[in-house]
């Protein structure tokens, strides 16, 4: 059953994240042969770096674009499916609230884990080229001691960091909908509060956990000043800290979301 | 197309009185064999239980019977046949007499205007 | 004859208002049941606690014996009162849904009745007329070999032809084991295919009674009872 339910889920969404993710692979593609292959690093001018600077930012929000819309496919797809017409049919399939809680999650997963690598291959597609690459060579031991570690392994745990994160979300999202379906008047209010009220709840919990820890922020002004800390290292004790409460608190997300699912939907 | 049944008699009572009425009339001839439950129910448009029940009663009274396997069947006792529709015929009378009486005509009057009635027709008929 | 619903006590309040107030019913199997009362009256309500979609309040509602759950729903059909399918379906999409989803549900049966009625099987949901959508979904739900169809106002908004075609699909597609639960106000219009009748007002049982045993005893039809005890 959980199989076929994420086999559908799957289906809902593959035709608009094929689209999505195609226009960004070309992008990259077109990116790297027509403006990244063509840069000249011998001599940087003020213009060289003003066009660098415009393509990375507009490279960015494209791929912040990208990474919103499969966030949304994932959002839409969870509360149409169950909480809609739709849920009418969703509801009354021989499975349980469990099982299409499940279902969601590893959907939801599939699509974010997809969507990294996807992003993760188009970044290394533009920064690859050899005139880059030729060019980074030069700062590299400047740029390692400062980060700790060489870029790679800098770049690869960001990547990793970042797919330990989409489930994590997936739940949160997951979390704050199921919240709003207790409000029977107001199901969306419901679900935008949830999302508020829990991301202040982190807020507040990951200062606690920063003063706790020691790893305050002024830490970084104290580790870019070159003195004790690379900044490298600190970023990540600082994210592993938090990945780990991130963890503590989707478990607990989990925990809600699956008794409401269980115990209390009722569909209006 | 569905029946013509009236609202206020039961169902049952109404489908008994069609299937009665075209057994006697020759639609199904005797010894047929008469459709199924469940096609009789949507040639009708009425609930298959309903229809069960008034073929079940129509089995009582004679007019029908089941053969455990191969479905039910209309009598072919002529004389039972012969009965029911003098007794439908009748029936007939009774209620057009009464209706008569109602508009204000005695039997003799009535029984005249049908004479007269038939007179004309078959002049009709001949020229 | 074995019971294949039954409410205890059920009860079912939104905020401070009661939908349904201690129902006490049981259905049997083998029958067509017309599910009356005007609205607001707690029928949907009644449905939705039968599919698992509410939750009740207090009481009970069994189903087969047990309570609605991922086993009930295996033995229940039930079409909503609403558009249930995802507008970017196409109808042979929505028919391979209900056959991966439900054991009981016959394909060739399904495909059959969309034939007869001329539907292109590749059309998306979302270009068909209402009426053609209704008569889709209803042969989705009546396709299955259930043990309890629920079908909550199939008869709501749709013109006479579509009307009798619906009542045919619910006579032809029936079992004799099976029971099928109609609600409705358009009493008139389905009369004639019900063995029963269950009248709610306000969340509790007015009335539940055979047709024929409306029509002996009181002498008028299901529907002209109906208009006196809900006269407003």
């Amino acid at each position: 059953m959980l199989g076929k339910l994420i086999k559908f889920d799957l289906k809902y969404g593959i035709k608009i994240f094929i689209l999505l993710h195609g226009i960004l692979i070309v992008l990259s593609v077109l990116g790297r042969f027509l403006f990244m292959d063509r840069l000249s690093f011998d001599d940087p001018n003020a213009a060289l770096v003003s066009n660098v600077a415009l393509f990375a930012s507009a490279m960015l929000f494209l791929l912040i674009a990208v990474c919103f819309c499969t966030w949304l496919i994932i959002t839409f797809r969870f509360y149409r499916n169950l909480f809609t017409g739709e849920g009418y049919l969703s509801w009354t399939l021989p499975a349980s609230g469990v099982q299409h809680l499940w279902a969601k999650i590893i959907s939801g997963c599939i699509w974010y884990a997809l969507d990294c690598f996807i992003m993760a291959g188009c970044i290394l597609l533009l920064v690859t080229g050899n005139n880059v690459t030729e060019a980074y060579s030069h700062i590299a031991p400047e740029f390692n001691t400062e980060l700790g570690m060489s870029l790679s392994r800098f770049a690869l745990l960001l990547f990793l960091i970042m797919l330990a994160s989409c489930p994590l979300t997936v739940i949160q999202t997951y979390f704050c909908i199921v919240i709003g379906q207790i409000f029977p008047a107001h199901r969306i209010l419901g679900a935008v509060a949830a999302y508020f009220i829990s991301n202040f709840v982190i807020q507040i919990l990951s200062f606690a956990l920063q003063i706790g820890t020691g790893f305050f922020p002024e830490y970084i002004l104290v580790g870019q000043s070159g003195s004790s800390d690379q900044v490298g290292m600190y970023l990540f004790s600082m994210i592993g800290y938090s990945i780990l409460m991130m963890i503590v608190i989707a478990a607990a997300q989990y925990a809600v979301t699956h008794y409401i699912m269980k115990k209390k939907i009722n569909l209006l | 197309m569905p029946w013509e049944l009236d609202n206020d008699r039961p169902i049952y009572l109404q489908l008994m009185e069609r299937i009665r009425h075209d057994i006697i009339s020759g639609v199904y001839r005797p010894g047929d064999k008469i459709p199924s439950v469940r096609d009789l129910a949507l040639d009708a448009a009425v609930n298959p239980n309903t229809m069960q029940k008034a073929l079940a009663e129509l089995e009582r009274s004679g007019l029908l019977y089941s053969q455990r396997t191969s479905g039910r069947y209309i009598t072919d006792d002529e004389k039972l046949l012969r009965k029911m529709k003098m007794e439908l015929a009748s029936e007939h009378i009774h209620q057009f007499f009464e209706q008569m009486h109602h508009l204000g005509f005695s039997d003799d009057e009535t029984l005249e205007m049908i004479l007269e009635t038939l007179r004309r027709e078959q002049n009709g008929n001949d020229s | 004859m074995e019971t294949i619903l039954e409410c205890r006590d059920l009860t079912k309040k939104y905020g401070s208002k009661y939908a349904l107030y201690n129902l006490n019913l049981s259905l049997e199997r083998g029958q067509i049941v017309g599910l009356l009362g005007p609205n607001g009256s707690g029928k949907t309500t009644l449905i939705k606690l039968a599919n698992a979609l509410l939750r009740p309040t207090s009481g009970q509602i069994l189903i087969n014996g047990t309570e609605p759950g991922v086993e009930t729903k295996r033995i229940v059909s039930y079409l909503p009162d609403r558009n249930y399918l995802g507008k970017h379906m196409r109808v042979n999409e929505a028919m391979t849904y209900y056959n991966t989803f439900y054991d009981n549900f016959n394909l060739e049966r399904a495909s059959q009745m969309m034939d007869s009625l001329d539907i292109d099987p590749r059309s998306r949901l979302s270009s068909l007329s209402k009426g053609t959508l209704e008569k889709v979904q209803l042969i989705l739900v009546m396709s299955r070999e259930a043990d309890l169809y629920i079908l909550d106002e199939p008869i709501g908004g749709v013109d006479p032809a579509a009307r009798d075609y619906i009542l045919q699909t619910i006579l032809t597609n029936y079992n004799e084991n099976a029971t099928v639960l109609i609600s409705t106000h358009l009493i008139s219009d389905i009369e004639n295919v019900l063995d029963r009748a269950v009248f709610l007002q306000e969340g509790q049982l007015v009335l539940n009674a055979s047709v024929d045993e409306i029509r002996s005893q009181h002498g008028k039809s299901v529907d002209t009872l109906f208009r006196e005890v809900f006269k407003c």
